[in-house]
């Protein structure tokens, strides 16, 4: 169960490893200085394949390509939601993943943990 | 055809009693071969597998992530002699990239129903490196009976004991639980057999204990109970992971043959110790399963936690340590946090510390482990407290009339080794 869909505006599909069925939530947003801004919203119990996590690369590069966003003007956000449990594993958390370009993909991820008052600003100029 | 199927061994866990169970990947998969194959079965665990051109084809079957780096070594070699290998099983489709360039083929997904073409396939040298059925799983109404006659039946015995045999009466789970793979592996999707199937299956397996080993029966309550009512006329006796906590199901369970399960323990309060309590008051014994090295466990919880599973009357106690299998939400934290230190698949056993923990050092979380199995059993051994659990069922099937002696010309020997038995007096 997602408690907050403020950072979802759609459902996302795509294949993932060895082309198994997948989805995450999706938020694609202006940011300032030109760049946009993509958060992707991990679906737990609703996502039949592979997490985002996971396929962060795949799924950054299929994105900036499908809706025309140049490699170094993106800025990728794996968001993973409140699921509402008493476990402190299903909290809340949003990381900035910075990647490599090889040309022609992402590569090499890199994870940085932010606030939820960096993703806001982010989103709101 | 001879085809040679192989399961690798792996290095048991330290300080823990070894128990062999015939494994279940490879009958299972081996009831998906056409009936003109003919199979020849080797259990390292058990027997030693001699490496030589004498078959025609090989498939490797590999469950957990501690054993594919001997898979993959075993198929290296067969591989130099010119005989193809596939490989197949849970931990082939957990570290599958790693494992193509070892392979002539990787097998993803279930194999009932596909093997016809595999095989033809093969016999026409165009074998794919890959088949991929990740996206497309089988009707569960083509699922079985597994083939439990390419074991070497005597090597599944301890001391004269007949070890439990495997089963599974569904697939898929549609829980998301924090370590586990599971529905990468077999989808969320529940998708429980026909009751007739599955009882068709049981009624071929002559052992009247088993274990059954789906990931959750208690994810569909009428199926459940409908399937606990067919079992009560078959007297097997069984163990098996959590089932529903409603009383009339933990009801039919116990008519069924519920021996004991295996409850996962993850906190002190009175919820788990009602449930165990619950259990026990239908006569089902309790296993937990204590996971430590959880980010919320401090090294003071992990001593609480200790204590309580004392007080609580468990029949027995399983603790692992934290492992961060690929495709887990717990290897998807770990390495957004670069906390994993030992990539080594030797070493993920869930008795080894690859990861930092959060509140304590990865050493200190390898001494609680240990502490914690040398506390739970301070007062009465593994095998002490086994022996109580046995001697449960034991008792029962004196009742039912089904108890079968131990088999003597295997007294002395466990799991194909001689070993030297001792008679002592509880």
């Amino acid at each position: 169960m997602l408690n907050n869909k403020k950072y979802l505006d759609t459902i996302y599909n795509y294949k993932g490893e060895w082309g198994i069925d997948s989805q995450c939530g999706l938020k694609i947003s202006s940011a300032a200085n030109g760049k946009t801004v993509i958060i992707a919203t991990e679906l737990y119990d609703k996502n039949p394949g592979t997490s985002v996590t996971q396929w962060n690369t795949y799924l950054a590069t299929e994105l900036c390509i499908k809706n025309g966003i140049a490699p170094d003007k993106l800025i990728f956000i794996e968001h993973t939601p409140d699921k509402g449990s008493k476990l402190a594993f299903y909290n809340e958390t949003f990381y900035k993943v910075d990647f490599e370009w090889d040309g022609k993909k992402f590569i090499n991820p890199n994870w940085e943990k932010i606030p939820k008052e960096t993703v806001e600003k982010l989103l709101n100029g | 055809m001879k085809f040679k199927l192989i399961y690798p061994k792996w290095e048991k866990l330290e300080g823990q009693t070894t128990f062999n169970l015939p494994p279940h990947g490879p009958v299972v998969f081996a009831a998906t071969l056409p009936e003109y194959v003919d199979i020849d079965f080797v259990d390292e665990n058990v027997e030693p597998l001699t490496i030589d051109n004498s078959c025609d084809f090989v498939g490797i079957s590999m469950m957990l992530t501690t054993q594919i780096k001997r898979g993959w070594a075993i198929a290296d070699e067969y591989r130099k002699l010119g005989i193809k290998v596939m490989f197949g099983g849970i931990s082939t489709m957990l570290h599958a990239e790693e494992t193509l360039p070892h392979a002539d083929a990787i097998f993803l997904g279930e194999s009932e129903g596909r093997m016809e073409k595999v095989l033809d396939d093969w016999r026409n040298n165009r074998l794919q490196k890959v088949y991929n059925f990740m996206n497309n799983r089988p009707d569960i109404a083509l699922v079985g009976p597994a083939r439990r006659d390419i074991l070497n039946r005597d090597l599944y015995y301890h001391k004269g004991v007949q070890m439990v045999d495997l089963f599974h009466a569904s697939r898929g789970c549609h829980f998301s639980c924090y370590p586990c793979a599971v529905s990468y592996l077999g989808g969320r999707d529940f998708r429980p057999r026909p009751i007739h199937k599955a009882i068709e299956e049981l009624e071929t397996i002559e052992n009247n204990r088993l274990f059954i080993v789906d990931n959750s029966l208690a994810q569909n309550t009428e199926w459940e109970k409908e399937l606990f009512k067919a079992m009560i006329p078959l007297k097997k006796n069984w163990c098996s992971h959590t089932i529903e906590d409603k009383p009339e199901v933990l009801e039919l369970a116990a008519k069924a043959g519920a021996w004991y399960v295996y409850q996962a323990v993850f906190d002190t309060s009175d919820y788990i110790r009602n449930r165990i309590k619950q259990y026990h008051d239908f006569g089902i014994g309790v296993e937990g399963t204590i996971l430590l090295g959880l980010d919320n466990q401090t090294e003071d919880d992990i001593l609480r936690l200790i204590d309580f599973l004392l007080e609580i009357d468990l029949d027995l106690a399983e603790f692992t340590v934290l492992t961060p299998f690929p495709h887990t939400k717990a290897w998807d934290d770990m390495v957004k946090e670069k906390r994993i230190f030992n990539f080594d698949w030797n070493d993920y056993n869930a008795g080894k510390v690859v990861f930092h923990p959060k509140n304590m050092s990865a050493e200190r979380l390898q001494e609680l482990y240990f502490h914690a199995w040398n506390t739970f059993y301070k007062d009465e051994t593994q095998n002490q407290k086994m022996f109580k659990l046995f001697r449960q069922v034991v008792t029962k099937e004196m009742d039912e009339g089904t108890y079968r002696s131990r088999r003597m010309d295997l007294a002395n020997s466990s799991f194909g080794q001689k070993v030297e038995r001792k008679i002592a007096s509880l």
